[in-house]
Formats: C-alpha cells, structure tokens, sequence
C-alpha cells in the first residue's frame, strides 16, 4: 500500500480519490437519489413473451387511473430506431411491430406516483401474436428457423472471417495440434446501482436528461437523433454512477426513452428507477460464446497457429456486438509471438435478452481459451507451464522500438516476462490434499487493449478554466464510472499546472458546458481523456508562463511552475506564488481570461484505424499485459470450489498513476469479473425466460470467499500513456479464469472447460474421471 | 410492489391471538419479515391484516433448566441465539447452525419462529431441531398444544398452523448423556440456503460404544424437512465406524427424492445427501464420544 | 382499514421524528424518500445486496427487509449519521485513504456494517470482518481493500498505529 513510483510531485504516489469523501458519507448523489420539483413517476410495461406480434395495445383504461398523467407506447416515435452506429440501428426506444426478447418495452406511463404508474400499466391491455423463437445461437442458424429479424436471413447478427498467414499449412506440419471446445457463460454485468433516469423539458427546444450513463455521449446523439434536436439543446447531465462493466449504462434502455417522451407530453419532469429485477431480466449481458481453438505448436512447444472459431449468441438487436466479436480476435496473439492466425467468428440473433460489452471485452472468451490450451500443450511437451509461456511471449520492445503482430497491431510496450517472473517467484505455496480437499494452481498471461481507438466518436477534449483565485476548474467530458479515473485527471493537471490536487475542481458532464468524450468503456479513459486534460492544462499553463515571462523579464521558455510557485529556472529565488500569477494574469490585462483546452492526439500518431472486416488495425493505442497464478481448493467430495488467499497477479499498466487504485481495479476485476465467471455466475435460460433473475439463485462473488490477491507492479512507461500509463484492469478480468480454470486441473485431473465450473459440474466431471480410471 | 394492508402492533400473545381469532384467516402474522417481506415484494403473497408480532417482548427469550432442558422463545433473533453462551455450552449445534445462516444483518432480525413458521424445506434450524428431538408449543385463544418438530411442516411454505394459532415456543429437551449433534449444509458461498443440508443426533452406550439412538434430518430434499428413518436403522444397535457411516449416507440418500432447480439436478442432489449425512453424522459422532 | 396511516416514532442520526406512514413503508423507503437520507441504497428486491444496511439499536439491519412501523421506538444511523460533523469515523477515514472506495454505491452499507460490528467486536479477526460483510454485495473492488481498511480502523480505535 506505499509503493510510489516516479518521480512526479503528484503522480505515481497514493492519491485518496477526489470523490471518496462525498461517496463514504452518503452525500454523493446517484441517479436514483436525485429528485426534481414539481417531478412525476415513470414505470415501464414490459412484454411476457420473448417473441411476439404486438396486434393492439389499448390504454384507454390506464389513461382513466386517477393520478396518471401520461403514457408512451412504441408509435410515439414515428418509427425511430438506433443502434450502436449507423450501420446497427435495428431497436425502437419501445417495441411497435414485435417484440424479440421477454420483458422488453411496449409502453411506460407517468403518473403522480410510482405505484400509481405500476398499477396503471398492468391497466394497459396489450394483444400478442405468440411467435416461435430462437434460443441459443445453433437453433438460430438452422435452416428454417424464425427470424428474430426479418430483414436479416439466418439470423446472423455479424461475422468475421479473417486469416493471416497460411494457418492450415502450419497446422498440418506441426508436431502437436491442441483442439478443444470452450464455453463462456451468460453472465450479468453485475452492478448494484440499477439504471436510472430523470428527464424534462424546460421548454419546446430543450431536453435535459440525468441519468446514471458510463458514457454520457451516447444518449446525447441518440436523443438528438430521436427527437429532432441540435446536439447543442441536448443536455445530459451525469450524476455520481454505479459502475457499469461495459454496457447498459453507456447504451440505451426503454426507462431512457420512455422518461424524455413522457416529459414531453407532461410537461413535467419525469423519473423512472428500474430494479434489480429488470436489470436481471433485460439489461446487456456478456455474450455466451463457444469457442472451438486449435493451436499448434513445435516439438519445443513454440506456437505455430491458432484456428479460433465461434459461436456466440448477441441476443435480441445487434447493440455492440460488432466491437465485441472484432476484440475476440485481434490481440489472438497477445501476449505471445504468434506467427499466424484464423478466426472465424459468427454471432447470432435470439430471442434472448441482447449481449454486449463487458469488462474484459471480447479478449476474455479468446484468452480463457488460448490459456487453457497453453497448459495442456505444456503438459503433453512435458514443460513447465511458466516455461512454455515464457518461450513465447514477446519481449519487451526496446525504447523507441515497436513489435507489430501478424495482423498489424504496434505495441511499444510489454511487460508480461517480468509480470510472468515476478508472479512465478511470488508462489510459494504446493500443490497437496488434505482429505477431500485438493489444491491447485494455475497460471495465465494475457493482455488488454488500453485507450480504444475507433473512428467516428473517438473524440476526446478537455477545458481547464483558471479561476482568478488561483482555483482551477477541470471541464470533462470524461466518465468516471467508479475506476478512479476522476482522481487520476485532476493529478494530471495539477502535476502539469504544477499546483496541488485541492486546487482543482472537476467539472464532471454536463453536456452544456463540458466538451465531448466518448465516455468510460474500452479502457480509453485514463490515456485518452488523460491525454486531453494534460494538453489542456499545458495550454493553460502556457498562457501562464507568457505573463510570468513578462513580469519577470525573462523568455517563456526560462520559466516554470512547480509546488505552487512560479519561479525563473536559472534563478529560483525570483518566484512568485501561484495565486499572484493568476491575479496578475486574470486582472492586469483587460480581457485577459485564462482558458486551456486539449484534445487526445495520442491515438492518431503512427495507428491505423480498425478495420472489423480484415481484423487489423490498432484498436488500442496501448496494451497493458497480464499475468497470474491462483490457487482454488476443491472439494472433491461436493464439487465445491473455493480460491483461497494464494493469488498474485502482476500487472503491467506502463505506469501506476495512482497505485493503491490500480490494485483495486486489479483484484476487483480478477474476482468479480474473472473468478466470477469461472466459477460462479451464470443465467439459466428456459425458452428465453431467464429462471434465476435474483440475487440469491445468480450468484454473485461474496467477502467470504473473495482471494486477499497480491497486486505486483510492473513499470515499462509506455511511450503513447499519459505518464508512461496504460489500462489497469481489464486484463485481469481475463488472466483470471483461466488460471482458476487450470488450478482445479492442477488440483483434480478435470478440466472444465464450460464455464462457470459450479459444483454439480466439478462433481460430474470428478465421477466421470473416477470411473474412467476404474474401468481401465 | 407490495400490496398494503391493516396493521396491528399487539404488545402481548393474548392481544395477538385475539387478533387472529377476530380475523379468521384474514390475518397473517410478520416477526422479522426476513423471508416474509421477499415474497411480499414480489407480489406473490398479500393480506388484508398484517399482525406483527415483533414487539411482543415476552417472545424474547432464551431459558435454560438442566432438568427441563432449553426453552426458545420463537421471537428470538437468530444472532442471539448464535451468540447465546447457553447454547454455546449445551446446545453448541444450534449456534453453529446459526452461525452460517445467511448473513449477519438477516441474523439481526430475523427470528428462529420466523423461520420456522416460513415453511421453507431449505430453512437451517427445522432440521436441527428434529434431531434434537424439540417439540413446539402452540397457542390460540382456545388453548394450547405441543406438536413434534418433524410434524409442523406440512408442504412447501405451509406449516401446522390454524388460522388462529401461533407459534409461541420452542421446547428442546435435555439430550440423554453421550450425545452428539451436528449439523452441515452444501453452501458454494457461506450464508447460503443448503442445496441440501443434514443434521445428525448420535447417542452412544458409553460402556460397549453402541450407538443407543440416532435420528437424521434432512433439509431442501422434498416439501418439507425429512427425517431419514431407514438411515437411523442402519446406525442404531451397532458399533459406528466410517464404512457404517458412509452406508447410513447412500441409505439416507435412498431415501429422497430431491426436486431440482437451478442449483442442482435431482441426481445431484440425492448424491450431496449422502455426503452431507455422513460429514453430519462423524462430526456427530465425535461430540459424543467427547460428552 | 387497509393502508390506514400509523403512527411512528423514532430516533435517526440523534434526532427525533414522528411519522404517519402507509403500513406497508419500508424502512429504506421512510429514511430515502421522507428523510432524504439517500445513503442507504436500493440495490435489489431479494434481501441479498446490502446496499441498504444500517444500524438499528446498533446492529446491522437490511432497511430494505424491515418494516418501517417495526422501527418504531427504536435508534436508527445511517451512513449520514457515522462521521462526527466534519471529522470522518476511523472505518470512514481508513476506506477514503487506502482506496477502498469505487464506485461508492456499496460504500453506505459496508460502513454501517463494519461500524456494527466494531461497535460489538473491537478486535475482530479478519474471518469475522469477512462475515460481517458477507451481506454486502460489492461489484467492483473485490472486498480485499475493504477488508484491509476495517482492520486498520479496529486497530486505530484500540488506540493502535
């Protein structure tokens, strides 16, 4: 917990976040806490078929419930429909024609109360056509099957056929070819704090939205589009948010749409709070997927090719699955040196609630695999599995050096050989039983993309207004969803302002006022908006340096600011402190008003655009790498499997911004949604009715069996980081499952390779193995 | 959302009975509300009349007498119970019980009557409490009786209550000398509801170390606790070692027919059953050797 | 008669109050929605998050699985209650300094918790600062720096460095 790093006044050392007080004493508000004068309550009606013809929707009888003021059904929208870009826009902000998954929208009502607005909408009568449905991605491709769109044949919702290098060759000629089936759940984000949302008008041209969105900008063009308004009448305003993992809260719900609508037609505000239980039943999920990998390998165990192939089912509408089904392939080689690769990804439309991103996107289901099958080729090699990984990884680039991968992608920076190093030194623990209980331990290395680059919205600036006080206000567009990015902005500036961190004051997103970012997913937050408010805040500082330069009769370029005080290089005792810089600024010139601003320029230098179709191009413009051991104890009697506290994970984040936050993203993504996924969560489907939508039948990880993992720091200061940074996090969420997954084979001779391995699976596969054993 | 109701705060059982008795069967009663308030929310139950018992003080209690053993008053809440040095000292199954039932705030309130009168076949203390042979004291306006722990569960979430009567205490007898009970439960995260959970009495001759008695409950195995009679038979009358515990665990486990969800299948089940009888059933053991 | 207002007297943060409430008001309701004491949070329908703990009589009680009307009487804190004016409580402090704190939605609850329990075990062991907060959901932070931050705290309170 004292570790610092650099040299840096600010960055590099410990940092309380800036809004850790608000947060621990209750004040600060979510959207759920906020309450507008004169406001009305929203619910919303939900279809209880997951495929089905609307024939008539009457509300008569809703409209006539004292203390209902208004309702909103899918025709209200004049046939508006969007998606994740253009090319997707498949949804209607509340179902008109049919409805393709259970519980999505039809209608919402506003009434005086929230009870009064559910009672009204079990008023609205609603005739259905049933229609037979599709519910996992292999009925969905059958000839034949219903379409869950008509306008899309097959049910196909995207697919990639990429191929670098003669694969088929090089499998062939290699000395072993590992093949194997894997399986990634269907799996909640898993936040607490469910969407939120309050809207109004404050007048015919003006919408105001506050809602609880990862990435504000997102509703600010969609609600443009839909309701025919400027972008500059379109005010999204963030409050304090509940983590979000990837989708729901940077995309759009029914509740979103429903509360602009039914504060259009009110003239009131509106507020809708969904539950945990919509959240359970139709908010994104992390896609399932099944994931055919043949890797081949040298008779020393050096990778030759990797063949992927995928089923993955998207769910209802296409959302993100186009990014997603991109990420699961292009970083295949990552960490490692891979010569060569073929993926073949297809995702299917089903009448299931719709999938999208996640934290750990895309990669995790490709990593969760690939490292598996590493530890069964190193096992049939007979090598060591830190050895085999070893072999292959790819080194660190020297500086100024660049390794580019098969399909194009430049990476500066990697710092997985002293990550994997470091984690093998750290195990001191073995493998042993003790009666039914068997321990085990597993290894993993991986990477994640840091600072998504995508064309189109990637556009990320930053204001910073110099008060004539000396006080600084940092304007973002950028969305701290609970990764501490917030804190690690303001250090930013401070550190290049050259003041301290109470001096600043972050204007967080109001679309008003705050200029635009595409918001937190893709790991893009830390360097890209961190790009921005440094170059932001060298922009102001620059326009200070002038009248510095001025008062002290010396050139821009002699002068600095640092602790505070403004200073002469050569001759430091010609200083002056920071609040006088600024009044001399601010007063002494009539009209003078010091205001910086920045935009990321990072991303552009030296990177090619993705391209989805042929899987190149540099989606991040960085890449942090991963690795881990885990050790599980097994109950071999039960299936029951527990990670116990031997857990070290090393990360390579380029440059710990604020260490103790990186190791909390660290072990909170490896449990959460790492672990997690190996080993407990799951949605249990019938028909497209999701049968455990609860927090007692999901399971969702506890303190009682959380591992006290050991974060250890790996610097390799990478040259396109703001600071030397890169992601902290979504690279444990993919290092974890596998490591979990091998340690129960380290423990027990099983591998699971579908995940989560809930007991009653373990215990199968331990009987199975059992009575194979018996019978030889 | 939960539908409203009448609410009555009675401060004695015999204000609470009468109440019941007034309402005939329109009139349901709420101690701790921590299954009840569930399934309130999810619309799946409402009322017209909501008694709630929780300040009925005189409910509160923990009494112990070496003659007549230990006296539960059904308000009280599973923490007390869990913390009580009482029950530590003579009763320690009944604290470890509470122990790993769900969470430390569930604890705070909820009541051991609660539950017991929830119904749930998967509720921790109802099989406890068959293995140590307790019995419930059950009053209305009209009178008293006192029923056998293993009868008061009739079905899932219905239990041996009239529409006027309530549970009013739980009775555990003084356990015969060289007895032993445990019990344990199939959790994946601790304070969760057993997939299924056993809890074992063994009683043993001191001087041949025959086992005298046994008796084995079952919980989350059917509509309602089990008792597993053909696995008692197995035990009683012999020298207990690990292959006869074992066998007591596939005989108990013979004897269920587990519905599945999303949990566990049947066959699952009905195999955790017999792990779970004989790990109850050696802890068990090992109390009685030591008492 | 069905939903007839009831009378309700209690004591939150050190104040009094009296109420008239629907019977059926949860506690998490009065205190959100008549108190505007937004720190308890509404994390779930099923008694299972904890984003809604507070202390009653100073035990840990969900706010969400208990009746308004059975508060009646009684002590209720909630997070906005913990910390003494301006100076944050030791369990409050150690969270903000060590980085405990993401997203902060289950912060209010894992407080109210962890206060319970030092309130009643001021030399917890780490098993029993785990089962203390085995009621409280977090998504993000993966308990171990809340864990740690507890156990600085108990030993801050014990007069400990």
């Amino acid at each position: 917990m004292e570790e610092t790093f650099g040299n840096f006044a600010i960055i590099g050392k410990p940092m309380p976040r800036v809004e850790a007080r608000a947060k621990v004493t209750g004040q600060a508000k979510y959207a759920a806490d906020i309450e507008v004068a004169d406001m009305l309550w929203g619910f919303v009606k939900r279809s209880p078929y997951a495929h089905a013809r609307i024939l008539n929707i009457d509300a008569s009888k809703a409209e006539k419930l004292p203390g209902v003021k208004a309702v909103t059904t899918g025709k209200d929208f004049g046939g508006f429909k969007w998606g994740w870009s253009g090319p997707t826009r498949d949804e209607e902000p509340l179902a008109v024609e049919k409805v393709r998954y259970q519980y999505e929208g039809v209608a919402a009502v506003a009434a005086i109360s929230e009870d009064i607005a559910e009672e009204a909408c079990d008023l609205i009568e609603i005739d259905y056509e049933p229609l037979p449905g599709v519910f996992d991605p292999f009925e969905a491709m059958k000839e034949g099957a219903p379409l869950v769109h008509d306008d899309r044949p097959g049910n196909i919702t995207v697919e990639y056929h990429w191929s670098f290098g003669e694969v088929d060759k090089l499998l062939a000629e290699s000395y072993l070819v590992q093949e194997d089936t894997f399986q990634t759940p269907r799996m909640a984000k898993g936040y607490l704090e469910t969407p939120s949302a309050i809207a109004y008008w404050p007048d015919d041209d003006h919408v105001v939205y506050i809602g609880a969105k990862g990435s504000p900008y997102f509703p600010y063009r969609i609600l443009s589009r839909c309701f025919n308004l400027p972008l500059s009448n379109v005010r999204i305003i963030q409050p304090t948010i509940g983590s979000d993992f990837g989708g729901t809260k940077n995309d759009m719900t029914p509740a979103d749409f429903s509360v602009v609508m039914l504060a259009k037609k009110t003239g009131r505000p509106v507020k809708i709070t969904t539950t945990q239980f919509d959240t359970l039943t139709t908010d994104l999920r992390r896609h399932p997927m099944w994931i055919t990998m043949k890797t081949g390998v040298t008779k020393d165990g050096i990778l030759t090719a990797i063949h992927t192939k995928i089923v993955s089912d998207g769910g209802a509408y296409t959302r993100m699955s186009p990014l997603t089904h991109y990420l699961t392939g292009i970083c295949m080689g990552l960490p490692y040196h891979l010569p060569a690769f073929k993926h073949d990804v297809v995702c299917y439309f089903t009448n299931n609630p719709s999938s999208a991103a996640m934290r750990g996107h895309g990669i995790y289901h490709t990593a969760f695999a690939r490292e598996c099958q590493m530890d069964m080729i190193a096992e049939k090699l007979g090598m060591d599995r830190v050895e085999i990984r070893l072999k292959n990884l790819i080194k660190n680039p020297k500086p100024g050096e660049i390794y580019e991968t098969v399909n194009k992608l430049h990476v500066a920076t990697a710092g997985t050989e002293e990550c994997l190093e470091k984690v093998r030194d750290a195990v001191n623990w073995k493998k042993r039983q003790d009666g039914y209980k068997a321990y085990g331990t597993g290894y993993a290395s991986g990477t994640y993309l840091s600072g998504t680059n995508l064309s189109a919205h990637n556009a990320c600036a930053a204001i910073i207004r110099v008060c004539e006080d000396g006080s600084v206000n940092y304007l973002t567009g950028a969305t701290d969803v609970g990764q501490g990015s917030d804190t690690v902005m303001c250090a930013f500036v401070a550190e290049v302002l050259g003041i301290t961190m109470k001096d600043i004051d972050i204007k967080r997103v109001d679309s008003a006022f705050t200029p635009v970012d595409p918001g937190s997913y893709g790991s893009r937050v830390t360097v890209l908006a961190g790009h921005a408010a440094i170059n932001a805040a060298q922009d102001a500082k620059d326009q200070l340096l002038e009248v510095a330069a001025q008062q002290f009769g010396v050139k821009q370029a002699e002068v600095d600011i640092k602790d505070r005080l403004a200073f002469v290089k050569t001759e430091p005792s010609r200083n002056m402190p920071w609040e006088r810089l600024v009044r001399i600024a601010c007063y002494e010139a009539p009209g003078k008003v010091i205001i910086g601003r920045g935009y990321s320029t990072k991303g552009g230098v030296g990177h090619t655009l993705a391209d989805f179709s042929r899987g190149v191009g540099d989606i991040g413009t960085n890449y942090s790498f991963t690795a881990q051991a885990s050790e599980v104890e097994v109950d071999t009697e039960t299936g029951v499997v527990k990670c116990t506290d031997n857990s070290v994970i090393a990360h390579d984040c380029g440059f710990p911004l604020n260490p103790p936050a990186v190791e909390t993203q660290v072990q909170g993504g490896a449990y959460h949604q790492g672990v997690s996924a190996a080993l407990y969560e799951e949605f249990k489907m019938d028909q497209g009715q999701t049968l455990n939508p609860n927090l007692v039948d999901y399971m969702r990880p506890r303190a009682n069996e959380a591992p006290m993992s050991q974060v250890l720091h790996v610097v390799t200061n990478d040259p396109y980081g703001p600071f030397g940074a890169k992601e902290a996090s979504e690279g444990s969420c993919c290092s974890a499952p596998p490591a979990v997954i091998s340690a129960i084979y380290d423990a027990t001779g099983v591998w699971i390779k579908d995940l989560p391995a809930q007991p009653e699976k373990v215990f199968r596969a331990l009987k199975a193995k059992k009575e194979k054993k018996q019978k030889k | 959302m939960i539908v409203d109701f009448e609410y009555f705060a009675p401060k004695t059982v015999a204000e609470a009975l009468s109440l019941l008795a007034q309402h005939k069967g329109e009139a349901k009663i709420i101690a701790g509300g921590q299954s009840m308030l569930v399934v309130m929310k999810r619309g799946l139950l409402t009322t017209e009349n909501l008694v709630d018992i929780k300040g009925i003080d005189a409910l509160d209690y923990i009494k112990y007498d070496e003659g007549k053993g230990l006296r539960i008053g059904p308000l009280t809440i599973h923490r007390a119970i869990e913390k009580s040095p009482i029950i530590q000292k003579h009763y320690r199954v009944l604290s470890e019980m509470e122990h790993n039932l769900a969470t430390v705030q569930t604890r705070n309130w909820g009541t051991i009557g609660g539950n017991l009168c929830h119904g749930d076949p998967a509720g921790d203390p109802a099989p406890v409490l068959i293995a140590l042979n307790a019995k419930l004291k059950i009053a209305s306006s009209k009178g008293e009786r006192i029923i056998e722990t293993e009868d008061f569960s009739q079905d899932y979430l219905e239990v041996a209550l009239e529409p006027d009567e309530m549970l009013i205490e739980i009775q555990v007898p003084t356990p015969p000398p060289h007895t032993g009970t445990a019990s344990e439960k199939l959790m994946v995260m601790k304070g969760d509801m057993g997939i299924v959970g056993a809890a074992v009495s063994i009683t043993l001759n001191p001087k041949d170390g025959v086992c005298k008695d046994a008796r084995i409950a079952l919980s989350n195995c059917g509509s309602t606790p089990l008792r597993a009679k053909k696995a008692e038979k197995k035990l009683i009358g012999k020298v207990l070692n690990d292959s006869l515990l074992i066998e007591a665990g596939e005989v108990a486990s013979e004897e269920t027919a587990p519905p599945a969800d999303v949990h566990g299948s049947s066959e699952y089940r009905k195999e955790m059953v017999g792990v779970f009888v004989r790990r109850a059933a050696i802890k068990a053991l090992e109390k009685a050797k030591a008492a | 008669m069905k939903g007839e207002l009831k009378e309700l007297k209690l004591t939150v943060n050190g104040k009094s109050y009296e109420f008239k409430v629907k019977p059926k008001t949860l506690l998490v309701e009065l205190l959100r929605n008549e108190l505007k004491l937004t720190g308890a949070k509404i994390g779930c329908l099923d008694s299972a998050c904890g984003a809604c703990t507070v202390n009653v009589d100073g035990k840990a009680v969900r706010s969400c699985s208990v009746l308004a009307l059975q508060a009646n009487g009684r002590k209720v804190t909630t997070i906005e209650g913990v910390a003494d004016g301006d100076k944050l409580h030791p369990i409050q402090e150690a969270m903000v300094e060590y980085g405990a704190i993401e997203c902060g939605f289950c912060t209010p609850g894992m407080v109210m918790s962890a206060r319970a329990l030092l309130g009643e075990n001021p030399a917890p062991s780490r098993e029993e600062i785990r089962e203390a907060i085995q009621g409280n959901l977090c998504a993000d932070e993966g308990y171990v720096k809340y864990i740690e931050a507890i156990e600085i705290a108990a030993k801050k309170m014990r007069g400990g460095n």
